[in-house]
């Protein structure tokens, strides 16, 4: 059996109920269906057999502008008999055309029509013509066809005969115009006969529902076939920030490699971020075009470190107990107790080492939003992400420090080759940068590190040797992207992010 | 390039740019005084690759130049240091290199002229005694650097460009201080300018007469040794002068001290550090690369000279590391830690992860915004009026002058980016905000919320609660939402969050003066939750 759809099966049914041929309007008024569903189900169905197009000619007719007002007004011969009707059946004739709001030139039209018709009399008095209706007259066939084309346009060929004849009469009248057309007829074939009957069976739907499944109703129905390969609106789901799921696979990396993640605020002291770390006080790293200080409130109190300060401030002035000759300099309470932006993750490192959970042998990084006061271009942010971290163990040394970073260079850069470059930070002695190579890429730097120096380590009451490392993980991020502007990693183009694949 | 790059690692250098013959080199070290120059990183180099011979650098006799200093100057820049060197021979070159490293070391070591400055003058026309004295800034007057004409002090300071430069560091004291020679001609105001005839250098100038002025008796002496020893580079011979303090100890110095400083150095403690087992002669070779001169090993111990120049020496790691240059780190074999540690993430991510897996399963992307914002992005657009967030004491840009006191505010910043990508929208951060504590002990708390926003045509506050519901629900926290007003919100459909009798947070309907504020033209619904049980403190 041939498949038929829903809109073809309502085509179908629409012909068998009108018995006989139909115009795609006729079956849009019958069936219900919009004008291009009829078209599609027509040429399918006609396709597979089931109904017959036929094309006639035909006349079709439409009013003239004079038949339009005619329609609405009425004939002339019709205003001129309801007038005399109205007026005690007779009445002159030039008087009846004023009354009536018709022209003298209708006067011989009107008296032409109106004994043609039989709907009154034209009696001669003196020289004027009277005109003499006993009763008014029932509309006529010329009425009945004006009234058939208040809604457009008819087809001759369709009107009953006795229409047809008046018809034709107004053709001539100049009131109705005739158009010879191709018209379009669809008729219901007996293959197309006998596939309703089967569909009468088997119903379509497009629609399954809770009720069909449980009554087992889907088996006898039809469902429509989608056209699976046409396309869907577009939906987009919920996901992680491109440079944020980065960052996790970062995280994911240094844990396998036993690192312990390490937590702390973005708001510190210069004590934590630059003292601890034998940052001189005076240091040009230290102004303000370097340091994101607070206005208000401005100092903190460094009560919960007195010890720890007290240390600090001795070896900055001269060494302590760690054999360096110190800074040699008047260390300030107040200059330690301000209050600045985190602008380094070395900053988390300190944190870890005067943690009372701190453990020897130990790993442990952090990935740390720091800020500095730079304004924001291609490659500098204000504010943004340091990955960093340490390795505590009395064992440590130079050559543990380069173990570490070729691991980093491979396991979380990629890298292919590794090199190192002697580097310098205030508080690491000796300092190495790690350059990764990538096919495709070239050298990149990926990481500055160091081991801490005493002066670093021994105030905060560490004994062992510590290896700091921090890793380029923006620029490492930007180039699995293919991203050249920095700014881009904390981008506020929703199309952007939504675009990012997830791999 | 690649292979002056390779030869400058040794001196932590790289070549920022090759033009001809002439490469311009960015030298990491910031702590390094001695190689801030041509003659200082050829000497480092000449070390390191044993080429051409190595110049010992060390006073040759007695100028026979007196300074005598005054009392006066105590309180305003005690410290004076002089030395002259003899038998230069200035190319325009080199001239433009000392000129260069007498700048640089003013900026960074002397703290842009604060805590040292450097004069260099015609030695020939300087008759002894020098007097570092000073004068009321009306009462003398010289012709500076670039000026024909006589100036008073006082006109130097407000005139002359480098009178506006550095004239701060001495214009709140009623008198200046002045270098004046025998003969009563002034020499220079320091540490403001020189005079025009006495202390400008030409390639003509043979005889240098160098005096760095400072507030800090070491770095002034460390910066006179930095200056000597580089025109020492040129085949300058180095002659002392003699100070006299009417204050201080010792009352009379000899300067420049060029004598290096000894040092021991145990072998153990190299190869502890470094990873290797280094024999004493190979550590000897490797500490004479690095530019030390070993006196002799005794057993375990070097024995080394610290030449004068290497002013950054504070602690034996500092010669260990130059060692590891020399020998090379990339000949190092790297060797991964042998210690077992148990790594994992921290609570905290940990948190920020299971959250995030329930905002995205909620249909809401994740975002990225900044802590640092403005008061015109936290109140005025949220229609808040009190200022509470805090501010930056130096910010750098109109835009990030504040630390955000809520996180609702970045989000919607966000979405007015956004007006004309496809609605739905919904958006989501776990992120951090910063308000002021309680007391100097904890003077800024910080707090790590769940923000999320949803905007389309139907958005409302059923929708945006009944997430906040999902995600407290399956944090298996309880609470409760009880209605509230806020000037974001629309009044009437606007709640606070309260667990454990505490505000946690919000959620509502934003109001439309805000999304007006914001150029936002659909109905948006938010909420701003604090769900961590322990979060960190401000510091």
């Amino acid at each position: 059996m041939v498949d038929v759809s829903q809109s073809q099966a309502r085509v179908l049914q629409a012909l068998i109920e009108s018995e006989g041929a139909k115009t795609p309007d006729e079956l849009a008024t019958r069936s219900g269906l919009a004008d291009s569903a009829i078209a599609r189900a027509v040429l399918t169905l006609s396709q597979n057999g089931l109904v017959r197009e036929r094309v006639e000619k035909k006349t079709e007719l439409t009013l003239t502008s004079e038949g339009k007002s005619f329609l609405e007004e009425g004939l002339p011969e019709r205003r001129i008999v309801s007038t005399v009707a109205k007026s005690g059946g007779r009445l002159g004739l030039g008087e009846a055309l004023s009354r009536s709001g018709l022209d003298e030139k209708y006067a011989s039209i009107v008296t032409g029509w109106i004994s043609r018709k039989h709907w009154g009399r034209i009696e001669k008095a003196d020289s004027d013509l009277q005109v003499v209706v006993d009763t008014e007259p029932a509309s006529d066939e010329d009425e009945q066809v004006l009234a058939r084309l208040k809604s457009g346009s008819v087809i001759l060929e369709e009107l009953p005969a006795n229409l047809r004849e008046s018809a034709q009469r107004l053709i001539k009248r100049n009131l109705l115009e005739a158009r010879i057309r191709n018209l379009r007829e669809i008729e219901i074939t007996q293959d197309g006969r006998n596939a309703v009957a089967g569909t009468r069976a088997r119903q379509e739907v497009s629609l399954l529902t809770s009720e069909m499944i449980s009554s087992g109703e889907w088996e006898r129905v039809r469902l429509r076939s989608y056209n699976v390969s046409s396309p869907v609106p577009q939906v987009f789901p919920g996901k992680y920030h491109p440079y944020l799921r980065f960052l996790r696979m970062v995280k994911r990396k240094l844990v396998a490699l036993g690192f312990r993640e390490a937590v702390g605020p973005l708001v510190e002291t210069a004590f934590i971020n630059c003292d601890c770390l034998y940052m001189p006080q005076n240091h040009p790293a230290r102004e303000i075009h370097d340091l994101y200080y607070l206005k208000d409130p401005s100092r903190a109190s460094l009560e919960q470190y007195s010890d720890l300060v007290k240390r600090v401030a001795e070896t900055h002035e001269n060494g302590w107990k760690t054999g360096s000759t110190g800074w040699r300099y008047k260390f300030s309470l107040d200059e330690s107790s301000k209050l600045i932006l985190r602008s380094h993750g070395t900053a988390l490192s300190v944190r870890s080492m005067i943690s009372k959970d701190l453990q020897i042998p130990g790993k442990y990084f952090a990935i740390a939003r720091c800020f500095r006061p730079d304004m924001l271009d291609k490659t500098h942010l204000t504010e943004f992400n340091q990955a960093e971290g340490i390795v505590l163990d009395p064992s440590l040394n130079l050559r543990n420090l380069l173990g570490i970073l070729e691991m980093f260079a491979r396991e979380v850069a990629g890298a292919d080759r590794v090199r190192f470059k002697p580097d310098y930070f205030p508080f690491t002695e000796p300092s190495v940068e790690l350059q990764a190579y990538r096919e495709g890429v070239g050298w990149m730097e990926f990481g500055g590190s160091g081991i801490f120096r005493p002066e670093v380590t021994e105030p905060l009451g560490v004994k062992v040797p510590v290896l700091a490392w921090g890793l380029g993980i923006d620029r490492l991020y930007m180039m699995h992207r293919k991203i050249r502007d920095i700014r881009q990693l904390f981008t506020s183009d929703l199309e952007w992010i939504r675009d990012q694949t997830v791999n | 390039m690649e292979g002056l790059n390779e030869i400058l690692a040794f001196v932590k250098g790289d070549v920022e740019s090759l033009e001809g013959d002439a490469a311009s080199i960015e030298v990491k070290d910031s702590n390094r005084p001695d190689i801030w120059s041509v003659e200082g990183i050829a000497r480092a180099l000449r070390y390191q690759l044993g080429t051409g011979r190595t110049r010992e650098i060390r006073v040759a006799g007695k100028s026979g130049l007196k300074i005598v200093i005054e009392k006066r100057v105590k309180p305003i820049r005690p410290f004076i240091s002089t030395a002259i060197v003899r038998g230069l021979q200035p190319s325009e070159e080199a001239l433009k290199g000392w000129i260069s490293l007498q700048e640089k070391l003013d900026l960074t070591y002397g703290r842009k002229r604060k805590r040292a400055s450097i004069g260099l003058y015609q030695a020939d026309m300087i008759a002894s005694p020098l007097s570092y004295s000073v004068a009321k800034p009306d009462e003398a007057s010289f012709a500076p650097l670039g000026s024909e004409t006589k100036l008073s002090l006082r006109e130097i300071v407000t005139n002359h460009p480098k009178g506006t430069e550095y004239g701060d560091i001495i214009s709140r004291f009623e008198e200046w201080p002045i270098l004046v020679d025998g003969e009563d001609k002034i020499l220079s105001l320091p540490p403001v300018v020189n005079s025009n005839d006495l202390g400008r250098i030409t390639p003509s100038t043979r005889n240098i007469l160098v005096e760095v002025t400072g507030t800090d008796t070491e770095t002034v002496h460390s910066t006179l040794k930095i200056m000597v020893a580089c025109l020492a580079e040129r085949g300058g011979r180095v002659y002392s002068c003699v100070e006299t303090y009417p204050y201080g100890s010792p009352r009379r110095v000899v300067s420049p001290n060029l004598s290096p400083t000894l040092t021991r150095l145990s072998l153990s403690r190299i190869n502890r550090l470094l990873g290797t087992s280094l024999g004493s002669k190979d550590a000897a070779r490797f500490a004479e690369k690095a530019g030390y001169r070993v006196q002799r090993v005794s057993g375990d111990t070097l024995h080394l000279e610290i030449p004068c120049y290497r002013i950054d020496i504070m602690h034996p790691v500092d010669v260990i590391e130059d060692i590891a240059i020399a020998l090379d780190l990339n000949k190092l074999k790297p060797e991964w830690p042998r210690i077992w540690t148990v790594g994992d993430l921290s609570a905290e991510t940990i948190e920020t992860e299971t959250l995030g897996e329930i905002m995205v399963g909620l249909g809401f992307q994740e975002v990225l915004t900044y802590v640092l914002t403005s008061t015109e992005v936290v109140s005025a657009k949220m229609q808040m009026e009190s200022e509470k967030a805090v501010a930056l004491l130096n910010p750098k840009m109109t835009t990030h002058t504040v630390m955000r006191n809520w996180v609702l505010p970045s989000l919607l910043e966000f979405l007015s980016r956004n007006t004309h990508v496809d609605y739905p929208q919904k958006i989501f951060e776990v992120a951090a905000s910063i308000e002021r504590g309680e007391d100097a002990s904890q003077p800024v708390r910080g707090e790590r919320k769940v923000v999320a926003v949803t905007i389309h045509a139907e958005a409302g506050f059923t929708e945006i609660r009944s997430s906040l519901d999902a995600l407290l629900q399956n944090m298996g926290q309880s609470f409760e939402v009880k209605t509230t007003e806020h000037p974001s919100f629309l009044s009437g459909r606007c709640g606070v969050i309260v667990s454990a009798c505490r505000d946690i947070g919000i959620v509502g309907e934003v109001s439309p003066k805000v999304l007006r504020a914001w150029g936002l033209n659909l109905p948006a619904a938010a909420f701003e939750v604090n769900v961590y049980q322990k979060t960190p403190s401000g510091v």
